[in-house]
């Protein structure tokens, strides 16, 4: 789009034979509809990270006769996020005291910063440029934890369920806050104020109550809060201790939740005093996926002109949908989210 | 004891009376979760080992040559309560008339100030409660600065109170009085605290987390319907985490994510089987639950432990509070996370009095006023056989007092102010 400060170039377009024996098509398809479908028979390698990639060659071999072409999986999020920080508009922003506020990124001034994709569980990677990084951190504590342990405590058929009713929740019931145990003052002279949590869940211990007697949604507020508190302070920890400014958060944990977002970005600015800041980023839990398509680019056979870039996104999940990105998709398929409108460049 | 490397030298001995309207013997740390107790009570006579290795001279922090002092040699002892049920602290309190002074049979005449110091929230949020029932009035005083002067003192003046546990083996920690400072304290009650503590009595507090024993009590109370701190850690002792945490191995295939230092049985995500199994929480063993929840939360404590000694370059931690209690999977845990994950660069090491620190450091402050001193240049501990299973046989010099809360007794002497 005019005037969103990307680069446009024109692009070469040939008519040319696809690369039968490396290109699929699965990759082919995000972000195009060329319609394009390999011959029967032909062996169909797709590009695939994370650890089922591994886990589920053998299945994929046999039900779809594809051959899995295994990405390492922090590499394939650190080029999904650079990818997307780099070419796509409005794809970071910081969320603090309700207000959602797009970052313009300078791609002069990208790195380094810190990459914490919190899928089931979470890691942490310092990018220093295109393709240098290294995992310095990670937590067992992630998603995994928020949707196990939430529904073993609520019974909850889903994690966007789980999500909701933490929406109606309220943590002082489960939490035990400083001013529990002060008797109603904080403790300020080391920055503690009386609703600051003290201990979560500390008053389940003392209460004559059990796991029935609680609201599932102040169970799940406090799971939330304590969760995100978690992985804000030992993302700032990290960041601190690399010098780094900015967090980015990756993985499907977030989603566009705002009590997550206000949560995470306390932890991190205030507890850094200010020092660092939380990104979030809305194509968040693809950047692996991203990262393995973009590997394609690497053996020559696809080119994903990043320099023209649209970004076009269905009315998804997400409730920050402004009025500029209202543009509806081709795809109705309801769990498709910010499709990315390019060009993609593919040998002969 | 001869031999264990600490200075003895000749006590004054005085007969005075006490300084009635300031000493106490007792002094209370009331938390979120637990009431913890120190007091004093004397002996009638020395016992025959100082006759044997000297007195110690009174020297060091006596004020005025006006006042006169007397020493009195006995016991220091430690309880704790539930602060949910302080009422039971508070008829302990009542039946040994430790609001009075101790044993040597004088009585404060009816109607004076009793005034005992207190530290912890508590001190704040029952005041008018000990006021009424007992007639008592809480010196309050600060909750790290406490924690802080109880720790230096145990460092300083208890023989074998700081260890290490690395697997399976337990090693006591000499500690070099040069050396001391600085180090990190990590205290886990209900919640966490972590204070730098760079001098006597220089110190901040430089960061804390919510995940702590309360989260772990909490949470495993609501999971597994516990009657006890103590009974959740019987369970957990019994579990296997693999059930219900989500390894690598589980997300890889059998094999583990080397490249990045992760082994196939590293937990990638605590508790996260849990989501894709069509199980309730009823279909799972408590045993399990508790001890994945124990290793979530004792590998948190410790990553964000090194994570702090690593950002102010200390190289010792010390974790204090009642969340250990000895039991080895936790120290296990702890110590791999402090050790592992900060290359070697940060130890962790444990408090035999862990969970006494802040009501220490209450009662050491009887001594800035200048109304008791704690010889404590001159110290023996004596445990009673308590909760620890670390009972090795320079401890079992049993205890006179069979209260099975009471542990770690440590005898010493109270210099008190005429």
């Amino acid at each position: 789009m005019a005037g969103d400060g990307v680069e446009v170039a024109k692009l070469e377009e040939k008519e040319l034979k696809l690369c039968e024996d490396q290109v699929s098509h699965l990759a082919l398809d995000i972000g195009g509809d060329q319609g394009d479908e390999a011959p029967a028979g032909d062996k169909h390698i797709v590009k695939a990270t994370g650890g089922g990639a591994f886990k589920f060659s053998d299945l994929f071999k046999e039900k779809l006769g594809i051959i899995l072409d295994k990405v390492d999986e922090m590499s394939s999020l650190v080029a999904g996020a650079n990818f997307l920080l780099k070419a796509v508009h409005h794809e970071a922003f910081t969320y603090m005291d309700g207000v959602k506020d797009y970052v313009q990124i300078d791609h002069k001034d990208l790195y380094p910063y810190l990459l914490v994709n919190v899928g089931s569980g979470v890691s942490m990677i310092k990018v220093d440029g295109d393709n240098e990084f290294e995992r310095v951190s990670g937590t067992s504590v992630g998603g995994g934890t928020f949707w196990g342990l939430g529904k073993l405590l609520t019974k909850c058929k889903s994690f966007d369920e789980l999500l909701e009713l933490s929406h109606q929740g309220n943590n002082r019931v489960i939490d035990m806050l400083v001013g529990d145990i002060y008797g109603g003052t904080g403790y300020s002279k080391i920055g503690l104020t009386s609703t600051t949590i003290a201990s979560s869940f500390g008053k389940a211990v003392s209460q004559n109550k059990e796991l029935e007697d609680y609201r599932t949604e102040d169970v799940a507020r406090s799971l939330l809060r304590m969760i995100s508190n978690n992985i804000g302070q030992i993302a700032y920890l990290n960041a601190l201790r690399f010098g780094l400014k900015r967090i980015f958060f990756g993985g499907f944990f977030i989603r566009g939740h705002e009590y997550t977002m206000d949560t995470i970005s306390v932890a991190v600015h205030f507890w850094s005093n200010g020092e660092a800041k939380a990104l979030f980023l809305h194509h968040e839990g693809f950047l692996g996926a991203l990262g393995a398509f973009m590997s394609y680019e690497k053996q020559g056979c696809t080119d994903i002109a990043h320099q023209f870039m649209e970004e076009h996104s269905s009315v998804a999940k997400s409730p920050f949908c402004t009025s500029d990105r209202l543009e509806s998709s081709t795809h109705t398929d309801v769990k498709d989210n910010g499709c990315i409108e390019c060009r993609v460049q593919v040998r002969n």
